[in-house]
């Protein structure tokens, strides 16, 4: 009945020369028809379920297949493309690794978000999003070096658990689609297991932001999560990053959650190592303390994490019931075995700091025994009662060695009713000092030597022995393995510069005896812990011109309030927190923010960095995350983000 | 008295097997001081002497019951955990002559009857086991293999007496100052924790066992004072007294142990005007509560500030911009920024305690005598590794000693708070059910004896523990229903979007949520039903609110007390191992357990002094 005009199709899978196609349409056919009429007449065999028509001028995707031309309101002149709705993107891990898959350029980001994270195997996707990288600083000799890709892009769409994020089936502990073959499970490993320290050259060449507003350009950053990537500009196989965005990490399983935990730890680490955040040089040590760990124990069982998250329920119920049992029978041999009282026996070098006398080191024969310590004239005299008999519990252990230099000395500050006593013992080779060393730090947290950690102790302490020894000739220090770890891998280039690798191993050592026993999830989370618990944990910035000033400030986004920070003194000026907020409001023509809170409190302010739909998201988000309980988190409640943070998109 | 006396000389034997460990520990010739000299066996007292006579009569006989208790205790323990070790210290003679080795095996004595029973899995003479046994030696070509399995097998059996000495317990008796200076006198072991003896205390007392209820200890030379966590063990820090210490306990209320929990907007939120600080709402407090104790992470209040310090060992005091961070106290150094990477760690705390510094102003002429103090337990006596700290107000001390205790104990300070809240709801349960608190507390309980608690923490705040779901309602309760009723309201008033100003408009959260659920929480459906059931027509269905609201607390008696804590462990029930006698009556002595085994030697360690003065003072009535 309508007339019959003609409309110009340009089909992607025909390639970038070919014509667009012409069909005859009228102004009543429904979207499914134009589509079919296009297939038919390109006469191409294929699955063309994926396919979509993307309306150019008005940057829309035609999504709605019954809808006709009509009520899309689409006329001749109509710019359209008929394409996959998913297409490659390289995307930036946070462990810095890349991999190629096929994202959903139709949907608003957030689903493809969840998409991509359903991929990739990891829960509450709503804390992660999309960001625009920052370009590498590129130098010629760079542009040799392809980086390695892991390609993604064969597996099927459909796959991963639709909208329960709980419990992901899993095959040999890896979800189905990453068991299918050998590359594929070198893909699951890449993202399930912790990379290894960064050679430092590495860190050094990475964007580092210098300030608070260096920090705020990269919230700029952010896609926009109600929008496709389609309508941002985004092109197949553009790079983009995928990060944690929300700064609330919900329920965190380790057993569900190993790529969650693993790439969450990449991006903590690397917060650190760039300075993204700020911490107190006691702090780095500790942080790289742990990523020495961390990286150890990856290494010396990398099998852990992916056959942890391969028990099922039953199988890790079997194991724990023959540890269990293992435990039951053995209990009374092992008391015994452990009762052989180890001790060491050895002539060592004594000095007291604090006493007045000239006497240097004087020699001894020493006997360490349970948390104590005596020492006798000679080995012959031993059986006999002990010049002295110092107990270390309690005590503080520091090393002061040098390995060029020979030089090996145990400082204990020893506690006493009347302060602290020094005393240094001054061993003779690597040897006996890490045996000392070790007894040392297990008896001041009040272990004796028949802990079973002592023999570990003794081989990390050995260990940072190898890599002081390495780290003396300084020029080699490519990212390296177990024992030969370049300590400045492990902090950020600023320590690089204030201390050579060899003053900051006895430092790194220091702080390593606290957690040297962690297991490689504990250390993880040990880790996370303390990151979370740095004053400046969790903050977004954004720089503001708030109403009514005339200069630019920096507005400070957090899980749970926002702060004002003033530019010149960068101190935090003023805190508002979300549950008292009551209400707020966006004005798009104006990009101006107005939020009341209660006690009739107002601010507005429009943003500089960043677009206000960012800082809308950011708050709206964070008010989403905090809405999350134990009883619903099977289920993304996919509405309510929407609502709270969608905007004029929204509805 | 002839029936008491032979108790005693019963129970002096073991007794002093009991404290051997704590006599045995070798006294060095030239003793260094950080070498423990003397091990007091009573705090609080001029001397042991002193202590018993100072023990009331049913003090006496609650101790004598303590110590029978314990006693058989121990007893049931020792023998279970010898025939664990499959080796019974028997002399019996299926087994090949005793090496010389054994020629100090004193573990018949210990107490367990030989078990004829055991069979020792080793063995290669019985003949049952030599069947099974994967490498039977011929014996004849090689008698030493028999010999060297005796041998170790006698090394393995010396060993295992010497573990279960070492699994002896220490004890104190340590005389407490209650709050109207008076004193009780107490039996505490060193497995038991802080809120193992104030529980005690509480039975003692007939106090009404309120949260605040606290042990503190004083340092007399240092005028020092501080209060123990109720996690730690009490025996420990107490032994680090000298021997001459006019150091106390005291038993007392502290308003400041957990006033962070009930008020915590006063430490976290402590720049905000005072007057929005009183007016914090329940519902924010828990919601404080919940960010900074029950997250990933413990949270350690922000506080930075100019506090004095006085110089090691030096008799001026310095003014200094200080930063509390989980890691440690830190200063920045003069003519830096406050950026975290310029600043100078002043101490960690994982070898330090927190106490109150009293009279400093004219001890030390402190600028204020608000000050703090960082020191090792384990020093008693002035010295220069003491660290004083001073603030300008009573408030800014409160604050700094709170946050150091939320960055050293960590979560361990919540649980704390939760278990004490737990034993105050209970007990106030009891009171209300007792008719006449008259009989005086008929039983002492006994210590009960408990593996230390896993939540000991040290240094950096520890990992939290995946606490249970249930943990978590109270607050989500608020937070969920503070969001459902603005999404609820938006419905109502739905934005107008479409129309000009595109604003997006979140109406405020209706007043009704203010305060805590009351202890019977509403009917969950309250909330819901004030929604028109009409709201979706223009707009996206609401929220699915029912799920917003968590099932109602399992106990409605413990949501008024903040976040309803799992069911409240039974009132603390007589010893489950070992039946204790109960002194029920003053006149009455405890009945001596019926004992079948031997009897010990004294073994003549340094419990043999306090067993005698144990004994004087008992023949003294």
């Amino acid at each position: 009945s309508m007339a019959a005009w003609d409309l110009s199709v340009k089909v992607e899978d025909l390639g970038p020369d070919a014509p667009p196609v012409t069909i005859s349409v009228a102004s009543d056919l429904h979207v499914g028809g134009v589509i079919l009429k296009l297939v038919e007449k390109t006469q191409m065999q294929r699955n063309w379920s994926d396919h979509a028509l993307w309306w150019d001028q008005k940057q829309r995707w035609l999504l709605r297949t019954a809808w006709t031309l009509e009520k899309y309101g689409i006329h001749a002149d109509a710019r359209l493309l008929f394409m996959p709705q998913h297409k490659p993107l390289k995307l930036g891990l946070p462990s810095g690794k890349t991999v190629m898959l096929k994202a959903c350029f139709s949907n608003p980001v957030f689903q493809t978000v969840m998409g991509i994270c359903r991929m990739l195997n990891i829960r509450h996707p709503e804390e992660l999003s999309l960001l625009r990288p920052v370009e590498e600083k590129k130098k010629k000799k760079d542009k040799d070096l392809t980086e390695e890709i892991y390609d993604l892009t064969e597996v099927p769409l459909s796959s991963g658990t639709p909208t329960t994020f709980s419990r992901p089936c899993l095959y040999n502990g890896m979800p189905a689609h990453f068991a299918d073959s050998e590359q594929m499970e070198g893909v699951y490993k890449m993202l399930s297991v912790t990379q290894p320290p960064p050679a430092p050259e590495v860190i050094a060449k990475q964007y580092r932001p210098a300030s608070v507003v260096d920090k705020s350009h990269i919230h700029g950053r952010w896609l926009d999560s109600s929008r496709c990537l389609m309508q941002q500009g985004i092109q197949e196989n553009d790079r983009l990053w995928l990060r944690f965005k929300y700064y609330s990490f919900y329920d965190i399983e380790p057993k569900y959650d190993v790529v969650r935990l693993t790439q969450l730890y990449e991006q903590a680490r690397w917060a650190i190592l760039l300075e993204d955040i700020d911490c107190t040089e006691e702090e780095m040590m500790l942080f790289g303390a742990l990523q020495y760990h961390i990286n150890k124990v990856a290494l010396s069982e990398p099998q852990m994490m992916s056959s942890n998250a391969a028990l099922d329920d039953l199988e890790s119920a079997l194991q724990s019931l023959e540890v269990k049992m293992e435990g039951d029978s053995s209990s009374a041999s092992d008391l015994l075995e452990n009762m052989t009282a180890p001790e060491l026996n050895d002539y060592l070098k004594i000095f007291r700091p604090k006493r007045l006398t000239l006497k240097g080191y004087k020699q001894y024969w020493f006997k360490f025994q349970d948390t104590s310590i005596s020492y006798f004239k000679s080995k012959e005299e031993s059986i006999g009662e002990p010049i002295q008999q110092i107990n270390l519990k309690g005590c503080e252990v520091a090393p002061d060695v040098n390995v060029a230099a020979q030089k090996f000395l145990i400082r204990l500050l020893i506690p006493a009713p009347e302060g602290m006593n020094e005393v240094y013992l001054r061993c003779e080779n690597e040897q006996q000092y890490a045996q000392w060393m070790a007894g040392c730090r297990l008896a001041s947290k009040g272990k004796s030597l028949a802990d079973s950690s002592f023999q570990s102790e003794i081989q990390s302490i050995r260990s940072f022995l190898a890599m002081q020894k390495t780290n003396s000739g300084s020029s080699n220090n490519s990212a390296a393995s177990d024992e030969s770890i370049n300590t400045h891998s492990l902090v950020s280039p600023r320590y690089h510069k204030k201390y050579k690798p060899k003053q900051l191993t006895p430092r790194i050592l220091d702080a390593y005896q606290n957690v040297a026993q962690l297991s490689l999830t504990d250390a993880l989370m040990r880790f996370l812990q303390i990151w979370q618990a740095l004053p400046d944990f969790g903050l977004s910035y954004v720089v503001v011109r708030f109403k009514g000033s005339r200069k630019d400030e920096v507005l400070g986004i957090a899980p749970n309030r926002l702060i004002r920070i003033d530019l010149g003194v960068g101190d935090v000026v003023k805190t508002w927190r979300y549950n008292n907020m009551k209400q707020w409001n966006v004005n798009w023509d104006i990009k101006q923010m107005a939020i009341e809170f209660e006690g009739n409190v107002n601010i507005a302010f429009g943003c500089v960095t960043a677009d206000c739909k960012i800082v809308h998201e950011f708050i709206g988000g964070y008010i989403f995350m905090s809405t999350r309980s134990r009883e619903k988190s099977d289920t993304l409640n996919e509405e309510l983000f929407h609502k709270l943070t969608g905007g004029h998109e929204a509805l | 008295m002839d029936d008491i006396d032979a108790m005693f000389s019963d129970l002096l034997g073991e007794m002093d097997l009991l404290t051997q460990s704590l006599g045995q520990e070798t006294e060095p010739p030239e003793p260094l001081p950080s070498t423990r000299q003397e091990i007091n066996f009573s705090v609080g007292f001029t001397g042991l002497n002193a202590s018993l006579h100072d023990l009331e009569d049913n003090d006496l006989d609650a101790l004598m019951a303590d110590l029978v208790a314990d006693l058989s205790e121990t007893e049931k323990k020792l023998e279970a955990e010898i025939q664990g070790l499959n080796a019974p210290p028997s002399s019996s003679s299926d087994l090949p002559p005793p090496p010389k080795g054994l020629g100090v095996q004193p573990a018949s004595s210990i107490t367990s009857p030989p078990s004829p029973g055991n069979n020792r899995s080793s063995s290669v003479t019985t003949p049952s086991s030599s069947t099974s046994s994967p490498l039977p030696p011929p014996q004849s070509s090689k008698p030493t293999m028999e010999e060297i399995e005796a041998q170790m097998k006698a090394d393995k059996i010396k060993l295992a007496l010497e573990k279960l000495k070492e699994a002896k317990v220490k004890k104190l008796v340590v005389k407490v100052v209650m709050n109207d200076g008076s004193s009780k006198t107490l039996m505490v072991d060193e497995r038991q924790t802080v809120r193992e003896v104030l529980d005690n205390l509480f039975e003692k007392t007939h106090c009404d066992c309120n949260v605040d209820w606290s042990l503190c200890e004083t340092n007399h030379e240092l005028q020092l004072e501080r209060t123990f966590e109720d996690h730690e063990n009490l025996v420990e820090p107490l032994l680090a007294w000298t021997r001459d210490s006019e150091n106390k306990v005291l038993f007392q209320e502290r308003k400041d142990k957990f006033e962070v929990f009930k008020n915590p907007q006063n430490f976290y939120l402590w720049k905000k005007d005072k007057k929005t600080l009183k007016d914090m709402k329940d519902k924010d407090k828990e919601l404080l509560v919940q960010e900074n104790f029950c997250g990933t992470s413990i949270i350690v209040p922000d506080l930075e500030g100019v506090l004095h310090l006085k110089e090691d060992g030096k008799k001026s005091w310095k003014q200094r911009l200080f930063q509390l961070r989980a890691s440690g106290i830190y200063y920045v150094p003069k003519g830096k920024t406050k950026s975290s990477r310029d600043l100078i760690c002043f101490v960690q705390f994982d070898n330090v305690n927190v106490y109150y510094g009293k009279d400093v102003k004219n001890r030390y002429k402190a600028p204020t005598d608000f000050c703090f103090v960082l020191k090792h337990p384990q020093i008693q006596k002035e010295s220069q590794y003491i660290k004083y700290l001073c603030c300008d107000d009573a408030w800014t001390m409160n604050l700094w000693v709170t946050g150091i205790r939320i960055a050293k104990y960590g979560a361990s300070l919540h649980e704390n708070f939760k278990t004490a809240e737990r034993k105050a709801a209970v007990s106030a349960a009891v009171w209300t059910n007792r008719s006449t608190p008259s009989s005086s507390s008929p039983s002492t309980p006994s210590p009960t004896i408990r593996a230390k608690t896993a939540t000991q923490a040290n240094g950096h705040a520890p990992k939290p523990q995946p606490g249970p779901p249930h943990q978590f309602h109270a607050a989500d309760l608020n937070m969920s229903s503070w969001w459902k009723s603005s999404i609820n309201s938006l419905h109502r008033s739905p934005p107008s979007l479409a129309s000009k100003p595109p604003l997006s408009n979140f109406p405020p959260p209706p007043l009704s949520m203010d305060g805590l659920p009351p202890p019977p929480p509403p009917p969950p459906m309250d909330n819901f039903s004030e929604d028109p059931p009409n709201i979706n027509k223009s707009l996206p269905p609401p929220p699915p609110n029912p799920e917003f609201l968590p099932p109602p607390p399992p106990d409605p008696v413990f949501v008024a007390s903040g976040a309803p804590p799992p069911p409240p462990p039974p009132p603390p029930p007589a010893a489950v191992s070992a039946p204790r006698p109960a002194a029920q009556q003053k006149k009455m002595p405890p009945a001596p357990p019926k004992r079948t085994t031997p009897t010990l030697q004294g073994g003549g360690g340094g419990g043999g002094d306090f067993m005698s003065e144990l004994m004087s003072a008992m023949r003294k009535r």
